[in-house]
């Protein structure tokens, strides 16, 4: 609850112009947005540009935010839409349609083995699935919270869950040691 | 699980470089202020309005306003764009946005991007804010992909059908980024002149200026510099010959013809020239300050001499017409260069495009 008190002084102030408060804003949602985005699209340099758009969208709308909702989930639908936007998206360096071929998820800054374990089973699933599982396990949102955040219905959410992380469980084994 | 998510470690260095960038466009915001009293400034407001257009809407304030805009326009303009004199797509940005005018007159608005360019082939546009660079479709606006960059200038697109490269400035450095949007590179400094890529290289080759003048053509992808040019002082455009064959340079005084494959330059004695444009059969348009220079077959000559100040150009795909704008007219004009010579002129742009906006390419059509 305290924490909560002082997010919402935080975004007050940050859209009354104060800079710290919204320098503490940032330095608090930073890691979190950065490892979602990593573990959507498994690429350390997409991963930074999409946590960094995300702010940049989050600077752009502080104005109209109300400050009654917290800002975490609000960053963060951000973060993870536009992580699968990415994931999805064909490559652009053929100016013909080509399907990019599959996505890679060894991200390219991850030095332990649990991290690198993580990132090749989460190359297995979908980005949507992905998705979910990084919003439940890293993000700790419960299933009904993931659903209204990627407006989804319930129990979408839940079969994401259960096949994404069924396959995860079996990758993540077989790579590891 | 949980634990295997909680060991993804994070990138000290990205929330540093991504602060920087975030941070900057923060301090550039401007928080929407609370009014103490709306209600006396938009009164005095309505008032000044309503007394100008009354004073313009009388028959000798009507005259005013009409002899201003003889004097600084071109006469008989058509009151709005109603159709291109020539096929094809016209890219124009600015304050009011990205927009994409069709030869029917139609016009689409893509984002709130001040700065645009075509891809190679003009199936996409590379638009930018300040601080975001986005390859966008040009039919409907839908977002492909987008990179946060500080202070982002002149975005160029070149390369194949089968691959591309986007060139573009940060605050002082010179940037290329692949046309997915990923391997983003950042180069030396550069001067604040569009970066050009050369036609035919199939995006591997790149003009650009460096910041003491010298007109610098390398491979961005190998690093490897082709040529160095000597320092030329007030550099203001460079453009490609369609066959890749000359660079050109705007410079102080001067335009100088570099042929690529002996490093010979011309210099022709060309004073004010603030922009470049090559037509698809090698005619080099060069923008005056009040008038628009061609130069063919080695010969200059005046296309177009205008009442005020011109400000951008663009060549149709067929090269029959070439663009440009009277910001201070608040219109555009289109030449007729080829065969008999014709103007035709519109008015009233800023208000059909939001703002005054620049000419960013006439593509052919889809």
């Amino acid at each position: 609850m305290a924490a909560e008190r002082r997010e919402r002084a935080l975004v007050r102030d940050a859209q009354r112009g104060s800079a710290e408060a919204f320098e503490q804003l940032f330095r608090s949602h930073w890691p979190r947005a950065y490892r979602a985005a990593l573990l959507v699209v498994g690429d350390a340099a997409a991963a930074e540009d999409i946590a960094q758009e995300s702010f940049l969208a989050a600077v752009r709308a502080l104005d109209r935010f109300d400050r009654r909702r917290p800002f975490g989930p609000w960053l963060h639908r951000i973060v993870v839409n536009r992580a699968i936007d990415w994931a999805r998206a064909r490559a652009l360096r053929r100016e013909t349609f080509a399907d990019a071929g599959a996505d890679s998820a060894a991200g390219e800054r991850e030095p332990s083995t649990h991290a690198r374990a993580l990132a090749q089973g989460l190359a297995v699933l979908q980005p949507e699935q992905r998705a979910v599982i990084v919003l439940r396990y890293l993000l700790d949102y419960t299933p009904g919270e993931i659903a209204r955040l990627l407006d989804l219905p319930r129990g979408t959410v839940n079969s994401r869950l259960r096949r994404g992380l069924d396959r995860l469980r079996v990758a993540v084994h077989e790579e590891r040691p | 699980m949980k634990r295997l998510f909680d060991g993804v470690p994070a990138d000290a260095e990205a929330e540093e470089r991504a602060w920087s960038v975030v941070g900057g466009a923060y301090a550039r915001r401007e928080p929407v202020r609370r009014r103490r009293s709306p209600v006396r400034p938009a009164l005095v407001l309505a008032a000044a309005v309503v007394a100008v257009a009354a004073a313009a809407l009388s028959p000798p304030g009507r005259a005013v306003v009409n002899a201003v805009r003889r004097s600084i326009g071109i006469a008989g303009a058509q009151a709005a764009l109603f159709k291109l004199p020539s096929p094809g797509r016209l890219l124009v940005s600015g304050s009011g946005g990205t927009w994409v005018v069709a030869a029917d007159g139609s016009m689409r608005r893509l984002g709130a991007y001040p700065q645009a360019s075509w891809s190679p082939h003009a199936l996409y546009v590379v638009a930018a804010t300040a601080d975001v660079l986005a390859a966008v479709e040009p039919a409907n606006g839908h977002v492909h992909w987008q990179l946060a960059r500080p202070a982002i200038r002149f975005p160029r697109w070149g390369g194949t059908r089968t691959d591309t490269s986007i060139a573009y400035l940060t605050t002082s450095r010179l940037h290329v980024v692949a046309g997915d949007g990923t391997g983003d590179r950042r180069l030396p400094p550069s001067a604040s002149v569009a970066p050009a890529w050369q036609p035919g290289s199939g995006g591997t080759v790149l003009a650009y200026v460096d910041v003491r003048g010298r007109v610098t053509i390398l491979n961005p992808d190998r690093g490897i510099v082709s040529r160095v040019s000597r320092a030329y002082a007030g550099a203001r455009d460079i453009a490609w010959s369609p066959n890749g064959k000359t660079l050109t340079l705007a410079a102080r005084g001067e335009v100088v013809l570099f042929a690529v494959a002996t490093g010979r330059a011309r210099a022709l004695p060309v004073a004010g020239v603030r922009a470049l444009a090559f037509a698809a059969d090698g005619r080099l348009a060069l923008l005056r300050e009040n008038s628009v220079t061609l130069f063919e077959h080695g010969h200059l000559r005046t296309l177009f001499a205008a009442p005020s100040r011109l400000s951008g150009i663009a060549w149709s795909p067929n090269g029959r017409w070439l663009l440009s704008a009277l910001p201070q007219a608040d219109q555009w004009v289109f030449v007729q260069t080829l065969g008999a010579r014709r103007v035709l002129a519109v008015s009233h742009i800023r208000r059909q495009f939001g703002g005054e906006p620049q000419l960013d390419g006439w593509a052919p059509s889809a």
